[in-house]
């Protein structure tokens, strides 16, 4: 009952003083927010980037040319080419996929419209391995590579950035890097993986690429798909072996490529993702403890202003302990109101966050209850000594106290 | 006997000074009886009063309050005190302003532990017994200054108190307002309550039963009418 009669006080002083609880709340409103907002943004982009490894279907190997050191000597980046790929491919002892890429921006001219655009050069194979899928026409096939034929497939986004609709586009010529080219189908719209956008790149035939585009056999990457049961240093080693042999690396010298793991690559970004979130939720939470200050500043105003009330209800039989309880609940409750402010702003923070990046929205149920319990911890905190000051208070001079 | 104080003293430090508010009083009350402590200001009547009202304790000398001495209590044993055995009157009434008529009578039972329904119930009780039963649920603002200080009586009774203490009960009233809340005193004392008013009014102590003279800390004169 003494309880109730404290909730009821304090609810009725933080409601006829409604702006200046609203201004002391005010920093514990926006650290809660920024701590749900930050935790749920981390958490969030987390699951995206998980999805993004998923997208790749099994577990992806990535190997990219390498500085090679010969003792103090630095030679200059050996590229990796397409023969390297076909070397891997024409490997059988493993059952990989093997998809060498060839990305530069050049230039793309339809109509009126002339955008600089990322044109990406990919084995048929690629489609398949990223699980793209046709929205109109079709991909290209082995011949189209092997004849080097000029045709392209389209990310999904790519016809409005030409100023134009789909079903224009399909079997029009248009200009890459000044040359004519078919275009033969257009993607589905994929969505950003968090790595790259696939619905803003042009898909050309490697050998295409290479010859006509860019003019060089070398790759920026070949990436190597394999299946998540298969045994990843074996493979690595396998690569190794046959890259050595390509490059006539003899023994004792160093690799002039380097071999990657996507998942190692994931690691490290969660890492540093879960180290930003940390760093960030605890700047809120010291915002949340200069909020605690400035909740103890006006329980004191708030202490001073009622010494004829409190000198009242301790007249009436009221103990230290029930003075204290009733300050307490008040600097509680005006930290539980700021927090859950907080954390509807926070939660809508995190909402608009997860929809204009397309991840995928979770509630950070964690650190909701979290950054609850902890300002409600603050308000007890920074509401003891407000309280205790009340509570000392001596009845017969607050009685006449003006 | 329901109070007996025997060389009462306190002091206050005013600066380096010490300031003796009342300087030896020896007094007895018992049950049932209409006291009036009459003085000028200055004289040590509120001192005397927060003393054998439990809101302060004396610098030296001895309380008794229904036989039980409470100079040595501590500030919580002092809380219950208050809440169970002494009800108060002030001049400016001392509503909660937010709260309403029930409310504001039902708060003592809260301190006191006492149970929501049987608290409702005494509260009721008193309200009708001071005569707003009709008015319960209006807050201070909705009231006169008569029916306030009502309210603050039947607040000071819902606990049955050993003694009624009213400090200036009609200071902020007007003559007719006053007549009714003194009315209510006697009736009240006609039933037995114990009732102690601090007044500077001649007319106000004259219409009690025992009138107490304090002068400069001490008491100058013990009428009883």
């Amino acid at each position: 009952m003494l309880f109730k009669e404290s909730l009821i006080s304090a609810i009725s002083s933080i409601r006829s003083n409604s702006v200046r609880s609203f201004l002391t709340s005010l920093a514990i409103i926006i650290g809660t927010a920024a701590v749900i907002a930050v935790i749920g943004i981390g958490s969030s982009a987390e699951k995206a980037l998980e999805a993004s490894i998923d997208d790749l279907g099994g577990r992806t190997l990535y190997v990219a040319p390498g500085q090679n050191r010969r003792g103090a000597v630095t030679k200059g980046i050996i590229p990796l080419d397409i023969k390297d790929a076909e070397a891997l491919a024409n490997y059988k002892e493993h059952d990989w996929e093997i998809s060498p890429t060839i990305t530069r921006n050049r230039q793309v001219k339809y109509g009126n419209a002339n955008i600089n655009q990322r044109i990406g050069a990919y084995l048929p194979i690629h489609f398949g391995v990223r699980g793209y899928e046709l929205e109109s026409g079709r991909l290209f096939d082995e011949d189209d590579n092997l004849g080097r034929k000029r045709v392209v497939v389209l990310g999904s986004k790519i016809p409005s950035e030409l100023k134009t609709i789909a079903g224009n586009l399909l079997n029009k010529e248009i200009l890459i890097a000044g040359t004519s080219y078919k275009v033969i189908g257009i993607l589905k719209e994929e969505g950003s993986t968090g790595w790259q956008n696939p619905d803003e790149e042009l898909y050309i035939p490697l050998l295409t690429g290479a010859q006509r585009v860019f003019g060089t056999p070398n790759v920026d990457s070949i990436n190597v798909g394999i299946s998540n049961d298969q045994n990843v240093d074996e493979i690595m080693m396998s690569i190794e072996q046959i890259l050595r042999a390509k490059h006539d690396i003899g023994p004792g010298q160093d690799n002039d490529f380097r071999i990657s793991d996507y998942s190692q690559f994931a690691d490290l970004r969660r890492q540093a993702t879960g180290i930003f979130t940390l760093l960030i939720a605890a700047i809120a939470g010291i915002s949340l403890v200069v909020g605690g200050i400035g909740v103890m500043n006006i329980m004191l105003v708030s202490v001073t202003e009622r010494t004829r009330e409190i000198g009242l209800r301790k007249a009436l039989g009221a103990t230290h302990s029930a003075i204290m309880l009733q300050f307490v609940v008040e600097a509680i409750l005006l930290c539980i109101i700021g927090g859950l402010i907080g954390l509807f702003i926070g939660t809508g923070i995190l909402w608009i966050c997860a929809t204009l990046f397309d991840w995928p929205f979770a509630l950070p149920i964690g650190a909701m209850v979290g950054s609850i319990t902890f300002s409600a911890m603050v308000g007890l905190f920074f509401g003891i000594w407000p309280a205790k000051k009340a509570a000392k208070l001596d009845p017969a001079t607050s009685l006449r106290y003006e | 006997m329901i109070i007996k104080t025997t060389e009462l003293k306190r002091s206050f430090e005013v600066g380096s000074e010490t300031v003796e508010a009342i300087k030896g009083i020896n007094l007895e009350v018992q049950a049932g009886e209409f006291l009036a402590i009459t003085g000028p200001s200055g004289s040590g009547k509120t001192t005397l009063m927060n003393i054998i009202g439990c809101l302060d304790t004396p610098t030296s000398g001895e309380y008794f309050l229904n036989n039980k001495l409470v100079n040595e209590l501590n500030e919580n044993e002092l809380a219950g005190i208050r809440n169970k055995e002494i009800g108060f009157v002030f001049q400016s009434f001392h509503l909660l302003a937010k709260n309403s008529a029930l409310d504001n009578v039902l708060l003592p039972m809260k301190y006191a532990g006492t149970n929501i329904d049987e608290a409702t119930i005494r509260a009721k009780h008193v309200l009708d017994q001071v005569g707003l039963s009709d008015r319960m649920n209006h807050g201070p603002t909705e009231l006169s200054g008569g029916q306030q200080q009502r309210v603050a009586i039947a607040r000071a009774m819902v606990n049955k108190p050993s003694i009624l203490f009213a400090d200036e009960p009609t200071g902020n009233l007007d003559s007719k307002t006053e007549g009714e809340v003194m009315g209510l005193f006697k009736e009240l004392n006609e039933d037995g309550q114990t009732i102690i008013v601090i007044t500077h009014e001649e007319n106000i102590a004259n219409q009690s039963k025992r009138i107490i003279n304090i002068k400069d800390g001490l008491i100058e004169s013990d009428t009883r009418i």
